[in-house]
C-alpha cells in the first residue's frame, strides 16, 4: 500500500464514524421527537398522571444517580469495573434492616409493624454505609490493589465476591422483601401530583445533595484535581509523584459508601430486597456507558434518561407492551453507543 | 522478574489463607436456625448414602427398576424465599407416609433418610442433588432434564412457578417412562392444554384459587368495574382468568388489564396508572413483588386503603407475606386454596404431620408452597404403593397415580381427566391472626364450571375476554 493509499485509507477511517454520527444523530432525534410528541399528548390528557410519573422518574433517577456516581468514579478514575457494585448496594439495605430490626424488636406475633424514631433510622443508616465503605476499601486494598492494571482479573475477582455475597445474603437474610421503617409521614399533600411517598423526594434531595458535594470535591479540591488528571491520564500523574494508590483507595471507600447509602435510601423506599444487587449492577453499567466513564455529568444525565424511561413507558406504552419497557434502556445505550462510543460526556482515556 | 514470581507466591498464599479463614468462618458461624451449604452436603451425602445401604439390603420385592424421586424447586429468584417451605412439603409427606426420618428436625434441607414404599421393603432412593430454578421457564427445564437425564430421575416432584410447569409438562411429553408430578405451579395451560399424560399436578391450578372471588365482589362488595394488575406471565394469567371469568359472567366489566414485568421492584407508576374511578382491582403481584407493590400502594393511598378495594391472589394470603405487611393487609380478601384458620381432622392431622417432621415449619400449613409439594408427594407414595414399588411398566404406575385418591389438610383430593386436581377453594379474609375463611366453594374443577376447556384460549393478557352470562355454578349463592 503505498502512502497515498494510506491515507487515503485513513481519511475513510475518519469520514466512516462523521457519517453515522449524523446520521444516528438525525435518527436519535427523530425518536426522540416522536417520544416527546407522544408523552407530551398523553400528558396533556391527564396532567395529574403526568406529574405523578415524572416525578416517579426523577426520585428513582436520584437513587441510580447515588449508586452509578460511585461506580463512575471508580469505573473512569481506576478502569476497574466493578462487579461487586451492586452487592454493595443490596449490603447497605441488608446492614441497615437488621440493625433496625436489632433496635426496634418487631413482635414477631403482632401485626402492628413497629415505626422506626429518628434515631434508629439515621443509626442503621450510618453504621450501613460506614460498614459497606469499609468492606469497599477492604476488598479493594485485599483483592484488587495488587491486580492494578489487569481489568479482566479484577473483575473476574470482583464477579467472585458479587457471588459470594449474594449467596450469603440469601443463607442469611432469606428473599423475602423487607421494608426498612422510616421516622416521617409516609406520605406528604403536593401541588398537582397529590399524595406523594415523602421518603421519595428525601431521596430526590439526597441525590441533590451528594451530586453537588461530589462536584464541590471534584472541582474544586486537590484530590478532585487528581483525580480528574487519573481519568484522563493515569501514567501521566504517577510519573508527576502524586501516589496514585492513596487516591485509588479513597475512590473506592467513596464509591462503596455510596452504592451502601443508596442501598438504604433504596430499602426504606422500594424495601430491601436480595435480588437488587444484579439489577443495581446493570443499571449502573448502563448510566455509566451511556453517560460516560469517570463523569459525574455523564453519570447524572444517564440517571435522569433511565429514570424517566422506566417511568414512561410503564404507564405510556399499551398495556400489552409494558413488559419491553427494559428494551427502550437498551436502545438508549445501542443509540448511545453509536453516535458517541465514549459515552455522552465520556472521553478517550 | 524473580521479585515479581516471589510476590506473587505471598500474594497467592496471602489469597490461599484468606479464602481457608472465610469458609471456616462460614461453617462455624452457623447457629441453629442456619446450616451452611457444606452441612447441607455433608447431611443429603449421609441421607443418600443411608437410601442407597438400604437399597442393597432390600429385596428386589419392587420391579428390575429402582425409584429415584427428584425434586424440583425454586432457590433464587422472585419465589426463592419459598425453597424451604417447598422442601417441607415434599419430606413431610416423606416422612408420613414412607416411614422416613428427618435427619435434622430443624432444617428440611438436611433432607431423610431410609423412605420406603409402604407396605414393601422397597426403598426410595431420594436424589439429593436438587433442582434449583429461578421462575425462569430455561432454567427449570435444563434443571428438569439434567435431573431425568443424567442424575436418573423417574420420579420428579415440581417445579414451582407456571411458566416452569408448562415447560416441563412439555418435556414430560418426550420422557414417558418418567413420572412427573407438580409442585405448586399453577399455570393452567400446564394440564389442560399440554396434556402430557405423565405429569400430574394433585392440587388445583390457579384459576381454581380464585372460585368465589368474582361473586363476591360483584354480589357482595358491590363491584361493577374493575382492574387488574399481575405480573407478566402465565400464572398471574391464569389467576386474572379465573376472576374476570366470574366477575364478568355476572355483568362486572374489566376497565383494564395491566401487567408489570415480573422482577420489578419499583411499582410507583403502575400504581398512578390504576385508574382512580373503578370499585376496585384483582391483585395478583407476586413473590417478593407484593410486599412492595402493597408498602409503595399504601405508602401513597394510606395504610388501610386495600381494605374493600383489592382483591388478591395467591400472594396477598401467604403467611410469610402477611408478617411482612402486617396491618397494611388487614381486610383484604383473598382466594386461597389453603384454609389457615381450619379446625377439621383433616387439617389438625396435616399441622400435625408438619410439627412432627419440621416443627419449625407448622407456621407454613397454609403456605400453598408446602401443600402443593406436600400433595404431590403424598399421591407419588400413593401410587408407588398400589403398584407394590414396580414401576418397571411405567403405564401401569401411571394408571394407578389416574385414580389415586389422596388424603390433606383439605380433606380427600382426586384428579380429573387432564391430571389436574378437583378441590375445595376458599376465600379468606385477612385478619390479625392471619386469614379467616369467609365461605367455602366446594369441589371446584379445572374448567371452572364450564369457562375453560381444551377449545378455550390459552389465559394471556388479553384472554379471557370479558363477556356477561353463564355464570359458574356457585356463584348464585355467594351474596351478602
Amino acid at each position: 500500500m503505498s502512502a497515498n493509499e494510506g491515507l487515503k485509507a485513513k481519511h475513510v477511517a475518519t469520514a466512516g464514524p462523521r457519517v453515522s454520527w449524523s446520521k444516528g444523530t438525525i435518527f436519535l432525534l427523530a425518536v426522540l421527537a416522536v417520544a416527546v410528541l407522544g408523552i407530551g399528548i398523553q400528558a396533556a390528557s391527564d396532567a395529574t398522571l403526568f406529574a405523578q410519573i415524572t416525578l416517579n422518574g426523577l426520585t428513582l433517577a436520584g437513587l441510580y444517580f447515588i449508586v452509578a456516581s460511585g461506580f463512575t468514579l471508580i469505573f473512569g478514575l481506576m478502569r476497574v469495573v466493578n462487579m461487586a457494585h451492586g452487592s454493595f448496594y443490596m449490603l447497605g439495605g441488608i446492614i441497615a434492616f437488621l440493625v433496625q430490626e436489632r433496635m426496634l424488636k418487631p413482635d414477631p406475633t403482632s401485626f402492628d409493624l413497629p415505626t422506626a424514631t429518628f434515631g434508629s433510622f439515621v443509626l442503621p443508616l450510618v453504621i450501613a454505609t460506614f460498614s459497606v465503605a469499609l468492606l469497599g476499601l477492604i476488598i479493594q486494598q485485599v483483592f484488587l490493589r495488587w491486580n492494578q492494571g489487569q481489568e479482566l482479573r479484577q473483575a473476574l475477582i470482583t464477579i467472585a465476591i458479587s457471588i459470594i455475597v449474594a449467596d450469603q445474603a440469601v443463607a442469611r437474610f432469606g428473599g423475602i422483601a423487607k421494608e426498612i421503617s422510616v421516622p416521617i409521614e409516609r406520605s406528604i399533600e403536593l401541588p398537582i401530583v397529590g399524595n406523594y411517598g415523602t421518603m421519595r423526594l428525601v431521596m430526590l434531595l439526597v441525590a441533590v445533595v451528594v451530586g453537588l458535594l461530589l462536584l464541590g470535591l471534584i472541582t474544586r479540591t486537590r484530590f478532585g484535581m487528581i483525580v480528574r488528571a487519573g481519568v484522563d491520564d493515569r501514567q501521566m500523574v504517577t510519573a508527576l509523584g502524586i501516589d496514585i494508590q492513596k487516591v485509588f483507595a479513597v475512590a473506592f471507600l467513596l464509591g462503596a459508601f455510596l452504592a451502601g447509602l443508596a442501598g438504604v435510601l433504596g430499602g426504606s423506599v422500594n424495601s430491601v430486597n436480595k435480588a437488587d444487587d444484579g439489577k443495581f449492577l446493570l443499571i449502573s453499567l448502563v448510566i455509566v456507558i451511556v453517560g460516560g466513564m469517570g463523569s459525574l455529568t455523564g453519570a447524572a444525565i444517564g440517571a435522569l434518561l433511565l429514570g424517566l424511561i422506566d417511568s414512561y413507558s410503564d404507564v405510556y406504552l399499551p398495556d400489552a407492551i409494558t413488559n419491553y419497557g427494559v428494551l427502550l434502556t437498551f436502545f438508549l445505550l445501542v443509540f448511545v453507543l453509536a453516535v458517541r462510543p465514549y459515552g455522552l460526556f465520556g472521553r478517550p482515556g | 522478574m524473580s521479585t515479581d514470581k516471589r510476590r506473587w507466591k505471598w500474594l497467592s498464599a496471602a489469597f490461599l489463607a484468606i479464602l481457608i479463614g472465610v469458609v471456616a468462618a462460614a461453617c462455624g458461624g452457623s447457629d441453629s436456625e442456619t446450616t451452611t451449604a457444606a452441612e447441607d452436603t455433608a447431611a443429603a451425602d449421609t441421607a443418600a448414602a443411608d437410601t442407597a445401604a438400604a437399597e442393597d439390603t432390600a429385596a428386589a420385592a419392587g420391579g428390575e427398576t429402582k425409584i429415584v424421586m427428584g425434586f424440583l424447586s425454586n432457590c433464587e429468584g422472585p419465589f426463592g424465599p419459598f425453597w424451604d417451605a417447598t422442601l417441607a412439603g415434599y419430606y413431610t409427606a416423606l416422612v408420613q407416609y414412607a416411614g422416613a426420618t428427618p435427619v435434622d428436625p430443624a432444617d428440611p434441607k438436611a433432607g431423610v433418610t431410609g423412605a420406603m414404599v409402604p407396605g414393601t421393603d422397597v426403598p426410595i432412593e431420594l436424589n439429593t442433588n436438587y433442582g434449583c430454578s429461578d421462575d425462569k421457564a430455561d432454567k427449570a427445564l435444563a434443571e428438569a432434564k439434567r435431573l431425568v437425564e443424567q442424575e436418573g430421575v423417574n420420579v420428579l416432584i415440581g417445579p414451582l412457578s407456571g411458566d416452569e410447569g408448562i415447560a416441563v409438562a412439555n418435556y414430560a411429553l418426550t420422557q414417558p417412562d418418567v413420572t412427573f408430578l407438580n409442585g405448586i405451579s399453577g399455570a393452567q395451560d400446564t394440564t389442560l392444554k399440554v396434556q402430557a399424560p405423565n405429569f400430574y399436578r394433585f392440587f388445583s391450578d390457579g384459576a381454581q384459587w380464585t372460585a368465589g372471588l368474582g361473586a363476591y365482589a360483584y354480589n357482595v362488595l358491590g363491584w361493577r368495574t374493575a382492574v387488574t394488575i399481575g405480573d407478566d406471565y402465565s400464572f398471574p394469567y391464569t389467576q386474572t382468568a379465573g376472576f374476570v371469568s366470574e366477575f364478568c359472567s355476572l355483568g362486572g366489566t374489566i376497565e383494564e388489564r395491566i401487567w408489570p414485568a415480573l422482577g420489578e421492584t419499583d411499582y410507583s407508576s403502575y400504581i398512578a396508572k390504576l385508574p382512580k374511578d373503578v370499585d376496585g382491582f384483582f391483585l395478583d403481584v407476586g413473590g417478593t413483588g407484593t410486599v412492595q407493590f402493597v408498602n409503595q400502594y399504601t405508602e401513597v393511598n394510606g395504610e388501610d386503603s386495600l381494605q374493600g378495594k383489592v382483591m388478591g391472589g395467591a400472594f396477598i394470603s401467604n403467611p410469610q407475606i402477611i408478617a411482612e405487611l402486617g396491618n397494611k393487609v388487614k381486610g383484604v380478601v383473598a382466594g386461597s386454596a389453603l384454609p389457615s384458620d381450619a379446625t377439621t381432622p383433616e387439617w389438625e392431622a396435616y399441622v400435625a404431620a408438619i410439627e412432627a417432621a419440621f416443627p419449625d415449619q407448622t407456621a407454613n400449613a397454609a403456605n400453598i408452597f408446602l401443600a402443593g409439594y406436600y400433595n404431590n408427594t403424598v399421591a407419588a407414595i400413593k401410587g408407588l404403593e398400589a403398584v407394590a414399588g414396580n414401576i418397571d411398566d411405567a403405564a401401569a404406575y401411571h394408571a394407578a397415580l389416574n385414580g389415586t385418591e389422596i388424603e390433606t389438610g383439605v380433606g380427600p383430593v382426586t384428579i380429573d381427566g387432564n391430571r389436574n386436581a378437583v378441590m375445595d377453594n376458599f376465600v379468606v379474609e385477612v385478619t390479625d391472626t392471619g386469614t379467616k375463611t369467609l365461605f367455602v366453594v366446594p369441589a371446584v374443577d379445572q374448567s371452572f364450571g364450564g369457562a375453560f376447556s381444551t377449545e378455550t384460549p390459552n389465559p394471556d393478557r388479553e384472554n379471557p375476554e370479558c363477556v356477561a352470562g353463564n355464570p359458574p355454578p356457585w356463584a348464585a349463592s355467594i351474596t351478602g
